[in-house]
């Protein structure tokens, strides 16, 4: 079954980081295949994923158009690659700015036509490789269990998951497959970037740390302040 | 006139005190900016006499109308396979300026997929403000600002809901709310849950996350590791809404996805606290109370902080 891991370029957040892991926890029946997309190809993503036992395949999308694209566009050319490639879960991480805070997954899942689950603890790959795959997600103040249809996407955020299984000496690492819009039947003109959704940028002044003693700490406690 | 949503989290049955907050911060920005508060609460099979009484304290938070839809699939936690059609049809019908989700893990769950079905912009773990734009001689205009740490926290991210041309989908921190001061017999209109995308896609179990305080709490006290006995003395004597955290891995994930309102960092867990990065939301208010330098006692910080407010009570009593 592939497993189709979203990995930013140029670098990984914490989050896609969480992501790896969780697609490296599904088994010897998942054929985990890192997607990436726009940039260069030795960046240090390529190079996490080379390092991690769990991934089977790198593929790149290169295309000029990819250079800037907004979330919803990257979802819907990551939805057409995830197609592509005959994915039937998806993973990416959730919390970082480059992802708009979960709005690439969330976008992805919307053009995949497929349903999606955020806060992702753990899945469970159906033995067979098809029926349902098993999710623990953390909502409503619960971990819950998920039996969810595929094709599925899965979001994870920062320092969710343990560790990633490294590649072992002699085992060799994937080359980097490219993959461009015009494989996946899409016209760069389509990529039309939608600045302004992420608000603008401003200095991170006035996050002041207060130093209280404990009686004022307390009576500020009590007051609600 | 323009509307803004504001969705409330209900659990064990209770609206949890940040959608008290995000109703309260609707109206706040409703009465400075003009427009019309709706709540919107989604309920599993509920009798007639509790949704009366969850109706009446939403009321009475400041919603100016409360929409509720009621059925079997809204019964569990808010995910998108199970309320995300029931969102969108909401969203698509009042077409809002803002939609906001409460702290504590709904707007992750169903801020990003809602905010692609509006077209709208999103940002979790949001501060609000408005301030008055000077426009002589016209009278001054109201502008609303919603902000955001960057994810490397080496800025933040504004957004001017006036000046976006779209929808803001959003989620606050747990802050603070006034007393109830609202009508509290608001109209409340039931609204048909529409057929989920997903039906096969169903809850088949669920645990206690031992995390889930953190997430709704709307002040933390972060300690080092303390023992356990310390730790439930301590937890005993706290108000609602306020927790102890654990600053160590343990915790991490969960001190990350919180919002408080302000946080209390004691000597113990001060070694953690990086004071070049900032934390939470930008509206927190971070405070490190003063002790005994380089100190990892946490039992030592429990206890004395135990009887700072005991002082502080015995004086609010006093006076």
């Amino acid at each position: 079954m592939i497993v189709l891991l979203c990995l930013e370029s140029p670098s990984p957040s914490p989050a896609s980081r969480a992501a790896l892991c969780l697609a490296s926890t599904l088994g010897d029946k998942a054929e985990v295949v890192v997607l990436s997309a726009g940039g260069a190809t030795g960046s240090a993503s390529f190079e996490l994923a080379r390092q991690s036992a769990a991934v089977r395949r790198i593929v790149h999308l290169q295309d000029t158009g990819l250079r800037e694209p907004d979330f919803f566009t990257l979802g819907m050319v990551l939805a057409e690659a995830a197609r592509h490639l005959e994915a039937r879960v998806v993973v990416a991480g959730q919390h970082t700015d480059i992802e708009g805070q979960g709005l690439v997954p969330a976008a992805l899942a919307h053009h995949l036509r497929a349903p999606l689950f955020a806060r992702v603890q753990s899945a469970t790959l159906p033995p067979s490789g098809q029926g349902v795959l098993k999710i623990t997600v953390r909502a409503g103040g619960k971990l819950c269990t998920v039996a969810s249809p595929l094709p599925v996407v899965l979001s994870t955020s920062e320092g969710e998951l343990g560790s990633m299984p490294p590649r072992e000496a002699g085992q060799s690492a994937p080359t980097v497959e490219t993959l461009s819009l015009a494989q996946l039947g899409m016209a760069a003109s389509l990529l039309v970037p939608r600045p302004g959704l992420l608000g603008i940028l401003a200095p991170a002044q006035g996050h002041g740390i207060e130093s209280k003693s404990f009686d004022e700490s307390a009576r500020i406690l009590l007051r609600g302040r | 006139m323009a509307s803004i949503v504001a969705y409330i989290e209900l659990r064990e049955g209770a609206i949890t005190r940040p959608s008290r907050f995000v109703v309260a911060e609707a109206r706040r920005i409703a009465d400075a900016a003009g427009a019309t508060v709706f709540a919107l609460l989604t309920v599993g099979p509920l009798a007639q006499v509790e949704m009366d009484k969850l109706a009446s304290e939403i009321s009475a938070a400041g919603a100016d109308r409360i929409l509720c839809s009621s059925a079997d699939t809204l019964d569990g936690p808010a995910l998108d396979v199970t309320h995300g059609a029931l969102l969108a049809q909401v969203a698509d019908h009042l077409r809002p300026l803002l939609f906001l989700f409460p702290a504590g893990g709904s707007g992750a769950q169903l801020g990003p997929p809602l905010a692609v079905r509006m077209g709208a912009a999103y940002m979790s773990n949001a501060s609000m403000d408005v301030y008055a734009e000077d426009r002589t001689p016209e009278p001054a205009s109201q502008r609303v600002i919603l902000s955001r740490w960057r994810a490397a926290r080496d800025g933040r991210r504004k957004i001017d809901v006036g000046d976006l041309e779209r929808p803001v989908v959003a989620s606050l921190l747990s802050g603070c709310f006034p007393p109830p001061a609202g009508d509290p017999y608001a109209e409340v209109e039931m609204v048909p849950c529409p057929d989920t995308k997903y039906p096969d896609a169903r809850v088949i179990g669920s645990e206690v996350d031992n995390a889930a305080g953190l997430e709704l709490c709307q002040s933390m006290i972060l300690s080092g590791r303390s023992s356990v006995a310390a730790s439930d003395a301590f937890q005993a004597g706290l108000p609602d809404g306020v927790c102890l955290a654990t600053a160590d891995e343990a915790d991490l994930q969960a001190i990350q996805g919180s919002a408080p309102h302000n946080v209390f960092v004691l000597p113990s867990a001060q070694s953690k606290l990086d004071a070049g990065r900032p934390w939470f939301v930008p509206g927190t208010a971070i405070l490190r109370v003063e002790g005994v330098a380089g100190s990892e006692d946490a039992d030592a910080d429990l206890a004395e902080f135990t009887a700072a407010l005991g002082r502080a009570r015995s004086q609010g009593d006093a006076s």
